[in-house]
């Protein structure tokens, strides 16, 4: 691998100033996807940060006022694992464990999944559909800011120079919302998506009062199906309205050509996810 | 520039340094001898490299040297004991879990971190949790038969050491 200078910080805060001193220093947290574009010189970096001997920026905790916050160096596997997100959160285990392969969870941070911003990845489309903020940090203080807003597109985010992911906030969730995150491969089981389906519904008795269905890997960000949600909302759910909200994700999503499918194809990929996310979420029952 | 760092390797304490754009993989093989874990594709998705840190099944490929500081890594070369094969090792055998052996340091070492996390994972546990180790041989049903042999045999010797009933 080509050289690079590598700066070991120990806390976030030197973390931090060593970005500040040198704006052209990126940071590094388990490295498996910066590696990768190092290794095949897409990405020639002459300083990386790595927060990897950082204590205390990973971990899970639970508030029952604030929800759920996540660490940002907390690994993949952590947070598939982790009791308190499968209990609260089922879908974002189920994003978490479908990424790659064990030894990359183990390896790779949900803070380094997010800053990375690569929008063939499954933890962002569900993490924008349960509503997660980020927390930033740099040496002018903490922002908080929804994730849909952080991601302005493939490899972009709004984070400033100096500035660093310390944690996702996850809101504590209302009682009667049920979930599911269906991943979509097209070359091998463990491959990034080539579409990324998450739905979130919340029931009373048996109709549908409130309803989320985000796309991912088809946007350059994570895309919020909108039409379809309103259409879900208020009503019973059954067979017929399966395949009604399923051909209005077909036809309302505009998603881009790449080498895991054609625009045309993931089309059709997401509006049939839609209907099997949403016979999950009614066989399944129980919380998120 | 190259920076000390301290690690424990196969249960040994060691004091070594390295280079910072060196990966865990290149120094377990060009330095310290450990040939056991071998490169196939460099980029994670193949498993052959596939070395335990702190119990856990990494890509040592994709992670890099320094961050083995304060770490216990685990490599092919240090499962078995006194000379032993370990019950991992001993069950590839027996059920002939391999072909060309290129895949089988990083198969084993996945195994074992599968059994140290779930002494007693179900079919389906085992293929997901093995998923991402790739034999082009095609040995997977013989792997997953070693592994459920592995599984089996551990029962029966907790079973046998429980004191008899009076």
């Amino acid at each position: 691998m080509r050289r690079f200078q590598l700066i070991e910080p120990d806390s976030f805060d030197a973390a931090i100033t060593a970005l500040e001193k040198d704006p052209g220093a990126k940071a590094i947290a388990g490295g498996t996807a910066l590696l990768i574009l190092i290794k095949h010189g897409v990405y020639l970096p002459e300083t990386l940060v790595n927060l990897r001997k950082i204590r205390g920026v990973a971990g899970i905790t639970f508030d029952p006022k604030k929800g759920l916050r996540i660490g940002a160096l907390t690994s993949l596997y952590d947070v598939e694992r982790h009791p308190l997100v499968r209990e609260r959160y089922p879908v974002l285990a189920e994003a978490c464990h479908v990424v790659a392969n064990i030894r990359i969870r183990n390896l790779a941070t949900i803070g380094g999944n997010l800053a990375h911003a690569d929008y063939q990845s499954d933890p962002p489309a569900a993490l924008v559909a349960l509503d997660a903020r980020l927390e930033l940090s740099s040496s002018s203080g903490t922002r908080e800011v929804a994730l849909s807003d952080f991601l302005l597109g493939a490899y972009e985010t709004v984070l400033e120079p100096g500035e660093l992911v310390r944690a996702v906030l996850l809101p504590t969730n209302e009682p009667g919302w049920r979930g599911a995150y269906l991943k979509f491969t097209t070359r091998s089981s463990e491959d990034r998506p080539a579409v990324g389906l998450t739905a979130l519904i919340r029931m009373e008795d048996d109709r549908c009062v409130d309803a989320r269905l985000v796309v991912g890997a088809v946007t350059p960000t994570p895309v919020r199906m909108t039409a379809a949600e309103a259409v879900i909302r208020g009503r019973k759910l059954a067979g017929d309205l399966f395949a009604e909200v399923g051909s209005i994700v077909e036809r309302t999503l505009e998603p881009i050509d790449d080498l895991r499918g054609s625009a045309s194809y993931k089309r059709r990929v997401a509006g049939a996810l839609t209907e099997r996310a949403l016979e999950r979420c009614i066989k399944q029952g129980g919380p998120q | 520039m190259k920076r000390p760092i301290t690690t424990t390797i196969n249960e040994r304490t060691r004091d070594i340094v390295v280079a910072p754009n060196r990966t865990l993989l290149e120094v377990l093989r060009d330095e310290l001898g450990l040939r056991g874990a071998v490169e196939g594709c460099g980029v994670g998705v193949c498993g052959s490299c596939t070395v335990l840190v702190d119990d856990r099944p990494v890509s040592s490929c994709l992670m890099l040297a320094t961050n083995a500081e304060g770490r216990t890594i685990t490599t092919i070369e240090g499962v078995s004991r006194d000379g032993e094969l370990s019950p991992v090792q001993r069950a590839f055998l027996e059920q002939q879990a391999f072909q060309c052996g290129f895949c089988t340091p990083g198969m084993i070492m996945a195994v074992e971190g599968l059994i140290r996390e779930n002494p007693n994972p179900d079919e389906a546990e085992i293929r997901d949790y093995l998923s991402g180790n790739l034999c082009r041989c095609g040995t997977y049903s013989a792997v997953i038969a070693a592994v459920q042999s592995v599984v089996v045999q551990a029962r029966a010797e907790t079973e046998n050491s429980r004191p008899a009933a009076h």
